[in-house]
Formats: C-alpha cells, sequence, structure tokens
C-alpha cells in the first residue's frame, strides 16, 4: 500500500517515465506520469505491488496531427478515502508494437484486445490478440479519425443477391 | 490465465450457453469446456449489443449525447445520464444550484433500488423461484412509477441538463416519494423470510463463485461485486461527488466473497438508499432546479483543451468517463469505463472448477447488463 506520490516516484526511480512528448492538461488523476512503451509492464508491475487495481485503458488516435496513439491507463485503490487514481500515459508510434501487462493484471487482456480491434495497436506477448466486440475477421478500425464507414454490403441484407426465382420481400 | 489446458479433446466437450439463453440477461455467450458436469474453462464471448457508443460520442455534441448515456446501462440509466451531465460540467465550470444537486442523489437512489430490486427478481427466477420476482415486480414498478412522474421516461432517462435538471420536482414529490419509501420497507421482512431463510436458496449459493481479494484486483471488479469480497470500496465514498458527502451512510460489505454475499450486499444496500433519500428529502433546498447561466450555453457547448476522468458508483460499481477535449462543440474522444466489464471477465478465473449447474448462479450474481459491457 502506497500513497499516488509514492507510487509515481518509485516508477521514476524505475526510469520509467519520460518527458512528456506534448503539452495535453489531465485531469481527475493525482499523479500522471508519461511512460516509456518498453518499460510499461514495469511501471504496472509497480502499480499492482502498492495495491491498485486496473481501472481503465484509453486510446486516443492522435495520427493526423502527431502521427502516433496516445494510450492512457488509469490505476485506483480499493482503501482510498480520497480520490487516489495515477494514470501512465504511453506514447506510441505508429506501427509500433506496445508490450502486453496482461501478465501483471488480469484486466488488460480484454482491453488490450479492444484496443487492437478499434485501432490497430498491437499488444506484444498478449496470449490471445483477437477480436472482442467485432464480429471475428473485421478488418477495419472503427475508431481511427480516418474511418468512414465499412462497406455497406457486409451486413446490410438488401445487398445481398437473391435468386431470381425467389422474391426478396414478399 | 489460470485455466489448465484442455487435457484431451476426447475428454471434454464443449457447451454453448447463449447468446440466447435466458439466464444470460441479453446477448451474452459462455463458452463452456465442461468434463462431465464439471467446468474446465469458461470463456465469455461478448460484443452481440456492440453499438460504438465511444463512436458515435466522437460525431456529437455534448447536449447530443444525452440521450446515448442511459442506452448503457439500461437499468441504471438516472446514474449514467448523470455522470456525462456532471462530468461535462467538472470540464466546462457550470456550477449546479442546491435543489438540483440533492434532487439528482433522490433519482439516482431510486433508480439504484430499482435496479437491484429487478436484480432479485431476475436472479431467484434464474435459480427457480418464481415467487420474489412477483413482489420485487411490484416494488420497481412503484419506483419507476415515481420517477416518471419527474422525468417521462420508465427506463431510458434523460433528465439531466448541463447545469441542473430538464424538470423540477413538484410540490407533492416528496409525500409521493415517502409512500414509495414506506412500501419498500413494508416488504424488506418478506423478502427476508422468502430468500434468505429459504434452505434451497442459500445451499445453492452459499460457498459458490468464491472470488478473492486479489482476483478482484487484478481484474478490476468494482460495485456490490467486490464489496460482497469484503472490500468496502464505493466511488460514493472513495470520491464524494454531488451531494453525496452531506448524508449519512454505511458501506455494505461481507466477507464471504460467494454468491450469498453478492445477494446480502444487494439486499442491504438498497436499505443504505433509502436512509440516503430520507435525508435528502428532509434537506431538499427550494430555489432554481438549473442554472440559468448555463441555458444559453448548452447546445453549442466547447469545454476547454484536455483530459478528465470522471467517476460514479452505478449500480453495478465504479463508471468512469474518460472525456478527451481539443475546444470543439464535440469530444476528440470519449472512454467509458463500465463496472460490468470487468466483473464478466473475472468469471474465466471463478467459474473453473464449478458444476455446470452452478454456472447460472455465479453468471447471475455478478449482476450483468450486457449493453453496457459491450457499449
Amino acid at each position: 500500500m502506497s500513497a499516488p506520490a509514492e507510487l509515481a516516484r518509485a516508477v521514476e526511480q524505475l526510469g520509467a517515465t519520460v518527458p512528456a512528448p506534448f503539452e495535453h492538461p489531465f485531469a481527475g488523476a493525482v499523479e500522471v506520469r508519461w511512460i516509456a512503451p518498453g518499460r510499461l509492464p514495469d511501471a504496472c508491475r509497480a502499480a499492482r505491488d502498492a495495491g491498485y487495481f486496473f481501472e481503465s485503458l484509453t486510446c486516443v488516435d492522435r495520427l493526423a496531427g502527431q502521427g502516433a496513439f496516445e494510450l492512457i491507463y488509469t490505476f485506483n485503490r480499493f482503501e482510498s478515502s480520497a480520490s487516489s487514481r495515477v494514470a501512465w500515459r504511453v506514447w506510441s508510434p505508429a506501427g509500433e508494437s506496445v508490450p502486453t501487462v496482461s501478465t501483471v493484471y488480469g484486466a488488460a487482456d480484454w482491453n488490450e484486445r479492444e484496443v487492437w480491434e478499434l485501432y490497430g495497436v498491437r499488444f506484444a506477448g498478449h496470449p490471445n490478440l483477437t477480436w472482442l466486440l467485432l464480429p471475428e475477421g473485421t478488418e477495419w478500425r472503427p475508431l481511427l479519425k480516418s474511418f468512414t464507414a465499412p462497406p455497406a454490403s457486409i451486413y446490410d441484407d438488401s445487398q445481398s443477391v437473391v435468386p431470381d426465382d425467389q422474391p426478396a420481400h414478399s | 490465465m489460470t485455466n489448465p489446458p484442455i487435457p484431451d479433446a476426447l475428454d471434454t466437450y464443449t457447451l454453448n450457453m447463449g447468446p440466447q439463453h435466458p439466464s444470460t440477461h441479453g446477448v451474452l455467450r459462455m463458452r463452456l469446456t465442461l468434463r462431465g458436469e464439471e467446468i474446465v474453462v469458461a470463456e465469455p464471448v461478448i460484443g452481440y449489443s456492440h453499438r460504438a457508443h465511444e463512436k458515435m460520442a466522437e460525431n456529437r455534441t455534448y447536449a447530443q449525447f444525452l440521450p446515448n448515456t442511459s442506452r448503457q446501462d439500461y437499468l441504471s440509466g438516472v446514474i449514467y445520464n448523470f455522470a456525462w451531465v456532471e462530468a461535462v460540467e467538472k470540464m466546462a465550470g457550470i456550477t449546479v444550484p442546491e435543489r438540483a444537486l440533492v434532487a439528482r442523489v433522490i433519482l439516482a437512489e431510486f433508480n439504484r433500488i430499482a435496479s437491484h430490486l429487478l436484480w432479485i427478481g431476475a436472479f431467484l427466477l434464474d435459480l427457480g423461484a418464481a415467487t420474489p420476482f412477483l413482489y420485487a415486480w411490484d416494488d420497481r414498478e412503484a419506483i419507476l412509477f415515481l420517477l416518471e412522474s419527474v422525468t417521462g421516461s420508465r427506463l431510458t432517462y434523460c433528465t439531466g441538463r448541463f447545469g441542473g435538471l430538464s424538470k423540477d420536482l413538484d410540490a407533492d414529490f416528496p409525500r409521493r416519494a415517502r409512500e414509495v419509501i414506506a412500501k419498500l420497507k413494508g416488504r424488506w421482512g418478506e423478502f427476508a423470510r422468502l430468500i434468505e431463510e429459504n434452505v434451497i436458496f442459500v445451499n445453492r449459493t452459499k460457498g459458490i463463485g468464491v472470488m478473492s481479494r486479489d482476483v478482484c484486483l487484478s481484474y478490476g471488479v468494482t460495485g456490490p461485486t467486490l464489496r460482497g469480497s469484503g472490500v468496502a470500496y464505493d466511488v460514493r465514498k472513495a470520491e464524494p461527488y454531488g451531494a453525496y458527502p452531506r448524508f449519512e451512510f454505511d458501506v455494505v460489505t461481507r466477507a464471504e466473497g460467494d454468491v450469498f454475499a453478492r445477494y446480502m450486499v444487494r439486499a442491504l444496500e438498497m436499505r443504505q438508499s433509502v436512509r440516503i433519500i430520507e435525508q435528502a428529502l428532509e434537506q431538499l433546498p427550494d430555489g432554481p432546479i438549473l442554472n440559468p447561466d448555463s441555458i444559453g450555453v448548452r447546445k453549442r457547448l466547447k469545454l476547454p483543451v484536455g483530459t478528465q476522468y470522471y467517476a460514479v458508483e452505478s449500480a453495478r460499481g465504479h463508471y468512469g468517463i474518460l472525456i478527451v477535449s481539443e475546444g470543439g462543440a464535440e469530444p476528440y474522444r470519449a472512454k467509458f469505463r463500465t463496472p460490468s466489464y470487468p466483473n464478466l471477465a473475472v468469471l474465466s478465473e471463478v467459474m473453473p472448477g464449478h458444476m455446470v449447474a452452478d454456472a447460472v448462479a455465479v453468471l447471475g450474481s455478478v449482476d450483468l447488463v450486457m449493453p453496457e459491457v459491450d457499449r
């Protein structure tokens, strides 16, 4: 059990933090640190050892302006009487993979699968990086800003080929 | 992760529970690998009601997204609606009149009781007890009728506005609310005799589906499911929001961590919600229900650049909203951290080792709402 400030200091001493790649205020967390992608498992292990639970993983598409994804991991404590949220932010340039933390937190398994299917960010070492919410085999990444719409024929029955001798609707 | 490897394809078989199964409460598929009657591997398959709320949020103004909120968790609609409103208010710096703050607590707690009542009814029905369902439904109906008189809706509430509520509580509301509370209180003894002292229910739920604190921590399990494992974590206490700090209530916990403990936590939590409502009705101040300054800006509200995390306690646990704003009238990114998502994911750890008949009890005990898992 350690306070957010102690955890943040411990992660800094691990050498896992990096300078902010851009300025963007973050509210709602006590401690916010930018973590080197390669050191993310170490930073998450430190949170786990300090008694923090895995709260959320959010991916933000910043490809258009900055050519990278921003990943936001938040952790919290069960015991806290005041808010003790910490946030690890990871800057992941397009095309590069991020190490999985599913070996540290069970919750990361589904969260990473979701980010992969919706954004295409690969999590190296994930045991089962497959579709979670979308149909198996989906090839588009719907939460990318560049995404418009899937081909209409995929799920629209009216686009399917109906044999001539059968009326489409009676 | 700790699931044992499937030993031999000839030794085991796969059973698909769902996606159309009466006890999955929405479209969920549990892919169970069984050896005889024993569950070896349990894998939840989700996504059947994925509607891309997070994508929709990026294409709507903050006000336009309001109707989406209560469609994520249709049983905590009021709470989800207010969570979005409060997250935006926090970023925009909109102040809320006192009367609206207290009214939000009253409506949210009634919504929480209605959700727990539905769960008790449906869960007991899963276990083969039809009578509690009728009692619970009767009580829930009284609450829905009360909420309808304020919000105009029975399920998909959309009464929150940036800076207050869309409609004021009428002068007769406190009387009707107290009537509903009296009705609820009259049932508590009956529920105890009908359910907690029912030997079939007790034998089917005690010692089943035990979750340890460590497993809950690994998966981020929250809400009554976590409190049934002896952890007193409640966002209303940990990160007090709205008018909650001024009301006295206890965080109900049970140490056992089994299905019965989760039942007891929800049953006793309803009494704490009643306690909060009674205090709130006493303290309900007069005054405006909507901040008059916010009325003009709410349609084309633009939030300052930045990221905001905001959390509330829904009927199922920690509901978090993360809004990334780039200064526009629409969110650049909105993430919804829903409580049933980890509460379902953890079942792949909890279910193995149980008999297939217990799968229904364990699955029901975490109180899933699938549209909230899939979003």
